[in-house]
This record gives C-alpha cells, structure tokens and sequence, in this order.
C-alpha cells in the first residue's frame, strides 16, 4: 500500500521550490545513515489483511468466564457505529476547543457518569489503565500528604500491585505494612480481587483518622449499578477499570483507567479535565480546563507527567453508558450477580469449597477438587474458559449477563467431569 | 467546514431522560445478599435512536483527519489506514481475554513479537517492551529502569539533562522519579547548546534525555560530542522519539549513540489518535538494559507452543500495565509497517519533503527563527503581528476550514505556530494551507482586531478558558428532588 499521494512530478516540482536536488539533502551530515531496512516486500491491503487475519486464526475464543480485571460484558452494535466516526476516530487531543466541541462535550458527559457512579465529585477525562490508574492516585495521595507510605489492604488484583510496586520504587514511595502516621494512603480494591464486595467505611474512618486519603478501587464497574457509591461510604479518591464499559477484551488493552475525587482534590488530578464555559455571546462551551496542572505548562512541577490518555475509549463508555441507562446498567449488573451466584452454589455441590468470603459480586474464588490446570482443560474441550487460575488448586470464576444459563449447566458439568 | 450546531440549546445526554429503552425490569428482591447498597441510580433511560443522534450531532461538531488537513506540530496527524481498524476489530483479536490460555493466545503473542521484531529493525535497539500506554508512560518506564540501573551498580545519580526545546513531559518525567532537572540551552540553529552541555554533564547526571528531531523541527547536529561526553560520564542517552516520523529507514536512534529510546506508535505508525487517545508507547534499549525491562515478556520458544510469556527475569523492574499493554494498538501499528515492509523509508522522505516544501511556502510571511532546512516539522514565528497573534491566528484558521497547528510551543520561540504535515498531504492541500494562511497574514495586516473574537463560523465563537478555570464546572448533577 502506499499512503502518499504525490506523483513524480509533483515530487520534482516541489523539490525545485525547495532548491533541493534530493530529500536526503535535507538531512545534516552529521546524521549518521541507516542501510535499507530489512521489513519484508510491501503489501497490498488485500495481502496485508490475509496476513493479519492468519494471525487472528491462530487465536482461539471461546465462551468467557474469566475476569480477574477484564469483563465479558456484551458490548452493543451502535458503540463502534459512532466511535469509528472519523471526526472523533481521526481527531487528537482538544486543544482547539471551538474545534472540538463534540469530543470535549462527551468527555464531559464521561466525566459525569463517572462521578454519578462512583459518589465523587469531580472526575478526570481518562487514564490509561486500572492498574496505572490506581499508581496515579498514590502519586497523588503522596503529593497531597507528603507522606511516602501505602497501605494495602488484601485483596487488591495481584497485577495492580505489582504495577503500584514499580511505580513505588520510581517515585520512593514504599508499601507499609502498618497503618502508621507515614501513611499517606490506604486503598481497598472492592469488588476485590476475590469478588467479595467490601464495605469501605471502616477503612475509611481508618484512613481519616490516620490522616490518610482512602482510595477505593473498583474492579469491574458494573458492580457500582448496585453497590453503594464509595463517595457516599468516605472514599477521597475513587480509581478503576472501564472496560467493562463496552470496550473489546482485546488481549487486556487497550483500557480505560479512571479516577474520580473529592473536590478539594480537584487541583491535585493528573491528566486532562473537561469543563464548561461560554463564549463572547453566551453559548456553552467546553475546554480543557485547570490546564496549570499539566505538564505541558508546568513541566517539572506538574502533578503526573501523562498527555495521551484513553479518549476514544472512555467515548465508547460514556455511549455505553447511554445505551444502557438505569435500567439497563441495573440489568446486567443485576443478570452477572445472579448467574455467578448460580454458578457458585452448582460448583458448591459438586465438590468445589468456596473460598470467597461473605457477599460478592460477579466472580469468585473457588478451591478445586482436583487441579486447576486439569479442570480448565477439561472445560476448554467444552468450549469454555473456565476462569483465571490464581495457583495450582484456586480458580477464579467470573460470570457476566454474556454467560447463559445453559452455559453456566455446561460450565459446572464440565468441571465437575474426571 | 465545522458544522454549525442548529439545535438551541444544545442538550447533553442527560436532558433525555426517561425513555422507554427496552432493558429489562429488574427486580430488587434479586439480591438478598446484605451488603451496602445503592438506592437509585441516577442515569438516564435514552432510546438508541436519540443517543446515535445526539453524538453523531457531536461527532460534526468535531474535526479530525478525515475532515482535513490537521497540521497540528509534534503530533503527527496522518491519515489513519481503515484496514488497521478493520484488523484491530476481527473477533479473532478482539475477543481474546488476556487470560485465555496461551495455546489460545498464539495469534495475539506473534502479533507482538513481530512487532517488536521489527521496531528492533527499524530503530537499531536490541530489545522492545510493548507494556507503555503511551508515549509519556514509556518515558517513565525508561527513567526508572535508568534509576534502577545506577542503583544497582551502587551509583547514586540525582540529576537528569534536557534542552530547553523538550516536549513538558520530559522534565514531569524526571520529577517523577524523583530526579533535579537541569536545563539545556539551545544554540544558534536550534541545536542543544554545547557549551552549556558541557557545563551539565557531570557523574551525577543519570539521563540525557534529547528529542530528535527535537521540537524545533531540527536533527540534533551535535549527538557525536553529547555522546562521547556521556560515555565519559557513565550518564546513559534517551531519545524521546515523538518524531520517529522523520527518521524512518534514514537513520536509527541506536545507531546514532542512544542507549534506549520510546515511541510513540499512534504518530509514527499511524493508528488513529481517538480525540487523545489511546496511543501505545513501545520502550526500546540495548542489550545491557535489557534485562530490566517489565514482565511479562513475550518469547519464542523451540518447542511447545511457538510464543510464550515469560516472567521470570530477576532484574525486571515489575509491570507497568493491568496486562501487556494497549494490544489493538500493536495490532494496527504492525498492520502499517507490513503494508510498507522496507518502503517505509519513503514516509519519512515525504513528511520531510513536504514540510520543507510548506516552509518554503510560508517563509517570508512569518518570522523564522533558524535558518536551516527542516525535518519533518517547523517552527515560525507570528510576532511580526503582535501579541496573541499566533492564537488569533490559529483560530482564524477554523474559519477556513482548517485545524490549526500546535501554538505557543516550544516555549522557546514567541508566538510560535508549530506546524507539521506529514506525508500523507498532498501538494494541492499544502498549497492551500499556504494560501490561508498567507491570506489570515493579509487580515491581520490591514486590521489585527478582525482576528478578535474569531472563529466566528465554529459550533461556538472564541471560549472563555479563563471563565472555566474560574468557575469550575466540570459535571452535570441531577436536579435536587
């Protein structure tokens, strides 16, 4: 393919207006030449397509009941209808509001779902993922506090944890296993990694009364359709992952991070904030607004160093949201709740023990009878991935409204086989 | 042309409430489980039909490359090829859960070594990591494994060098990571300024970090002396590659003295930049640094399946993503560079061309504040006109139809218009660019107060940032019962 459109006698035109005998004589000497890259014949887009969708064919999908930060959640037609409209699809970051209106107004609709789900009062336009979502918001607890400790309560996603470890070392930051007046943050992932839905408040308090922020974590967001707004339990910062939001698994990326917080943490945000505005003549408008915090004006002083963030994506959330509604968010938190409950009690009498303590909500965790390696293989042959294997005799089992009942029959059959 | 917004008052989508949408009813004696529960949630019920009618109304009060040129310096606004979406959708890709058993992955994991194969060729770095999001997250990735690097071998370094042309997110960087940033001047041509560099550099520098081409559209033209004085140092060399763009099969970062480098996949390699994303931020080092870079890693195996994740490397500095990192991003990014294979240098040669081309155009309307041809951006500046010229200048354009270039950066040149074409423009299109432009100069010339205001044919005349900042709103809330 070739995605250039000048003819050779456009090149020679625009050479002579240059004065120039070659492109390359544009190029100082002193830039040191590559020999001609070695990247294969060009295709044409017919060729490149089969190639690409040989590739595709080597993957394997089956039916989902996997979670672990990556929700099957049924993603409706008319999201990628709009998402691949070139005026959002093909435009960049907003800094030209008057050009921009329409991706400007959607992030701010975004950030107000977010802070209608989450209880919080201001939310940011994005970041990149759940896990650098939550490292972000510890940078931000430190900033705040000045103090270099994290606590972690169990039951954060393994994955996050190692994501806030890195970010930690960069930043001298260090996880402390004692709530102590260091601390400048304890976060609680709920639904935790285990499925079991938390209640935030003791912690909460906890944290206020240590001076500490409390951060809230929320594994797959669904959940807040039905559980009680973190705002509304104490949380100063609420962060997670959006994908389920109607966002393709796509091998774990790309996501949607978001982060939500108490107003008197408005100015303490990384990343872009969408706000309200007017012009000359009255008419509302939105901007990138509190700018100040961002790197590109303040540099080194800036609260996070991030520019790209997830637009595009946290559009398809907020149509997502759209589509859905009330009724309809509540539906498929309500449909995910109930076929993992179905699923866990039909595990629960075929020999598997529960190890997910009290209330949870769309996944669990169970011990397994035999290995997990073995009931994951026998589940595969029925077309299933049985869910994230945590060691070699726990699984973790998620359903969502994607998984039918004849499913969930066929999921608890299949693993309880020898 | 920006469409206009006919609808009065334009609604967001919560003032649609209480639609019929056809979800199901649910029941709340479902859940008798005792947990904390929500009493209501507060979102809207719209129907389909009104939620596809309210944001296409949106999506036309946008503009993108598709609508036209969007010369907007730094970022690299090329056509985005359909066939990189149409690939990045199948099922076969889009469906996998990152979980999924790697016999069920292989497609996916070939998708990335390749991939990484090839950023290897084309940038001369011995090893790639994929996990950055982003540009400004491969950066980060970078810093800390140079700090864990020096840590290791006992150093303690404190301090990090960068020109003062440097994209912002180089020194938010440093800072977080907790280094000193020391500024480099620029000299004469744009270039850092080599006495200066020799002022900084010094044992306790741990990174030099150099956008090349740098943000005035330049090559570095003193990369030899900043190299061998970094050796001496011990101090390691970081390319910022926001402007891959230019350097295409000409030249390698590896090659020209870096020790590691990021890219950004969504310029170069021209997957769509969604209104701000996502990107993808691919972290490339030589061998010595390779050891540090985050699990897991994708790998070829001799027997088994062909690709496999690997975690086990001691001195990995962690993760940095919930999994591998933005995947549908690779997948369009390796789409591209196979549908060039080794003709991927004619992209570079063409963005330069045209840049050049389009500077020669507009040269003797604005100020140029180095006079030497550029790569595959340039920097002008509108001074001559006055203050805020650039801004009135750049909102102007959007009444002609056009997006304006990136404006006031580098900071380093007043009244800055930063304007990169890239390759995919036609001379037609530049041409008219040219003649806008030359034609705003006119404007401004005769009357500058007629660029008051402006844009005046936009979905909203000139908006009010002060207002914004002032007066936060920043969310609809539910009307008070």
């Amino acid at each position: 393919m070739n995605y250039i459109p000048h003819t050779d006698a456009h090149i020679s035109k625009m050479l002579t207006t240059i004065d120039c005998r070659t492109v390359d004589d544009l190029v100082p000497e002193q830039v040191p030449r590559a020999a001609r890259l070695n990247l294969g014949e060009p295709m044409s887009e017919m060729d490149v397509a089969s190639y690409i969708e040989s590739l595709a064919a080597k993957n394997i999908q089956t039916k989902c009941f996997a979670g672990g930060g990556s929700y099957d959640h049924y993603i409706p037609s008319a999201i990628s209808h709009i998402v691949l409209r070139g005026e959002f699809l093909t435009a960049y970051t907003p800094y030209q509001a008057e050009a921009s209106q329409g991706m400007l107004q959607a992030l701010y609709e975004y950030q107000s779902y977010i802070c209608l789900l989450t209880g919080m009062d201001v939310s940011n336009a994005s970041l990149y993922d759940g896990a650098s979502a939550l490292a972000e918001a510890v940078l931000l607890a430190h900033s705040h506090t000045k103090r270099r400790g994290v606590f972690v309560d169990v039951g954060l996603n393994p994955a996050y944890l190692q994501v806030l470890r890195t970010y930690c070392e960069g930043a001298d930051i260090f996880i402390s296993d004692t709530i102590n007046n260091d601390v400048a943050c304890i976060i609680q992932q709920t639904p935790a990694f285990d499925g079991s839905i938390r209640d935030p408040t003791h912690m909460a308090e906890k944290a206020h009364r240590n001076g500490s922020l409390f951060i809230s974590c929320i594994s797959d967001p669904t959940s807040l359709a039905i559980m009680r707004p973190p705002g509304e339990a104490g949380a100063d910062i609420v962060t997670g992952e959006g994908q389920s939001f109607g966002i393709p698994k796509s091998f774990g990326g790309p996501c949607l991070g978001f982060m939500a917080v108490k107003s008197t943490l408005t100015k303490k945000l990384p990343g872009r904030i969408v706000g309200a505005t007017q012009d000359e003549s009255g008419r509302r408008g939105f901007v990138l607004t509190l700018q100040a915090r961002e790197q590109f004006i303040r540099r080194e002083r800036a609260t996070s160093n991030i520019t790209t963030n997830q637009t595009l994506l946290a559009l398809s959330a907020t149509i997502y949201l759209a589509l859905l509604g009330r009724t309809g968010l509540r539906s498929v938190a309500h449909t995910s709740y109930r076929r993992a409950h179905r699923l866990q009690q039909m595990l629960h009498t075929r020999g598997f023990r529960i190890m997910t303590p009290g209330p949870f909500y769309n996944e669990f965790l169970v011990e397994t009878p035999r290995p997990v390696t073995d009931i994951l293989e026998h589940l595969r042959q029925w077309d299933i991935l049985g869910g994230v294997a945590v060691d070699d005799h726990r699984l973790l089992v998620c359903c969502t409204e994607k998984n039918t009942i004849p499913d969930v029959e066929t999921y608890a059959r299949g693993a309880s086989m020898q | 042309m920006i469409a206009q917004d006919h609808d009065t008052p334009g609604n967001l989508i919560f003032d649609y409430d209480q639609a019929n949408t056809g979800h199901i009813q649910t029941d709340e004696d479902d859940i008798k489980d005792q947990f904390p529960k929500r009493d209501y949630l507060p979102l809207p019920d719209v129907s389909e039909m009104q939620v596809i009618r309210h944001y296409t109304r949106l999506s036309r009060k946008n503009y993108g490359i598709d609508t036209g040129i969007y010369p907007l310096g730094s970022c690299t606004m090329k056509y985005n090829p359909r066939v990189n979406e149409d690939m990045a959708r199948l099922p076969g890709f889009a469906g996998i859960h990152p979980h999924a058993p790697l016999s069920h992955a292989q497609g996916a994991l070939e998708v990335m070594w390749d991939l990484q194969e090839a950023l290897k060729e084309i940038t001369g770095m011995d090893a790639f990591s994929l996990q950055p999001a982003a540009g400004s997250q491969g950066e980060l990735l970078g810093v800390m494994i140079a700090k864990r690097y020096f840590a290791d071998m006992g150093e303690r370094r404190t301090r990090i060098i960068i020109p003062d042309s440097a994209h912002g997110t180089n020194p938010a960087t440093a800072a977080t990571c907790r280094f000193q940033t020391v500024t480099v001047h620029s000299d004469e041509r744009g270039n850092m300024d080599l006495d200066g560099f020799r002022n900084a550099i010094g044992d306790d520098v741990a990174v030099v970090m150099i956008t090349n081409p740098n943000t005035l559209g330049f090559y570095e033209e003193h990369l030899q002396e900043i190299t061998e004085l970094s050796r001496k140092h011990g101090t390691l060399l970081y390319c910022d590659g926001a402007n891959m763009n230019a350097m295409l099969g000409i030249s390698k970062p590896a090659e020209q003295g870096f020790d590691m480098m990021h890219l950004n996949l969504h310029k170069t390699f021209s997957t769509p930049h969604g209104g701000g994303g996502p990107g993808g931020g691919a972290l490339g080092v030589r061998s010595f640094l390779e050891e540090y870079l985050p699990v897991p890693r994708v790998v070829k195996r001799d027997s088994g399946p062909t690709f496999d994740l690997d975690y086990d490397y001691d001195k990995s500095i962690g993760r940095i993503h919930s999994f591998y990192g933005n995947f549908g991003i690779m997948l369009r990014a390796l789409t591209y560079i196979k549908s060039w294979g080794s003709d991927i240098v004619n992209v570079s040669e063409a963005a330069l061309l045209n840049a050049n081309y389009l500077l020669g155009l507009i040269r003797d309307i604005f100020d140029v504040p180095y006079d030497r041809p550029c790569a595959h951006e340039f920097v002008v500046s509108t001074r001559r006109f006055g203050e805020k010229s650039a801004l009135n200048m750049a909102k102007r354009m959007i009444d002609y139809g056009f997006h304006p270039p990136t404006i006031y950066f580098p900071l380093i040149v007043k009244e800055a218009l930063m304007i990169e074409p890239t390759e995919t423009e036609s001379k037609e299109t530049l041409d008219r660019l040219a003649g806008v432009l030359a034609a705003i100069a006119r404007e401004a010339e005769r009357d500058p107060s007629m660029l008051d205001g402006t844009p005046h044919t936009a979905a909203t005349g000139r908006l009010d940032e002060v207002m914004a900042a002032r007066h936060l709103d920043l969310r609809w809330r539910p009307p008070k019962e």
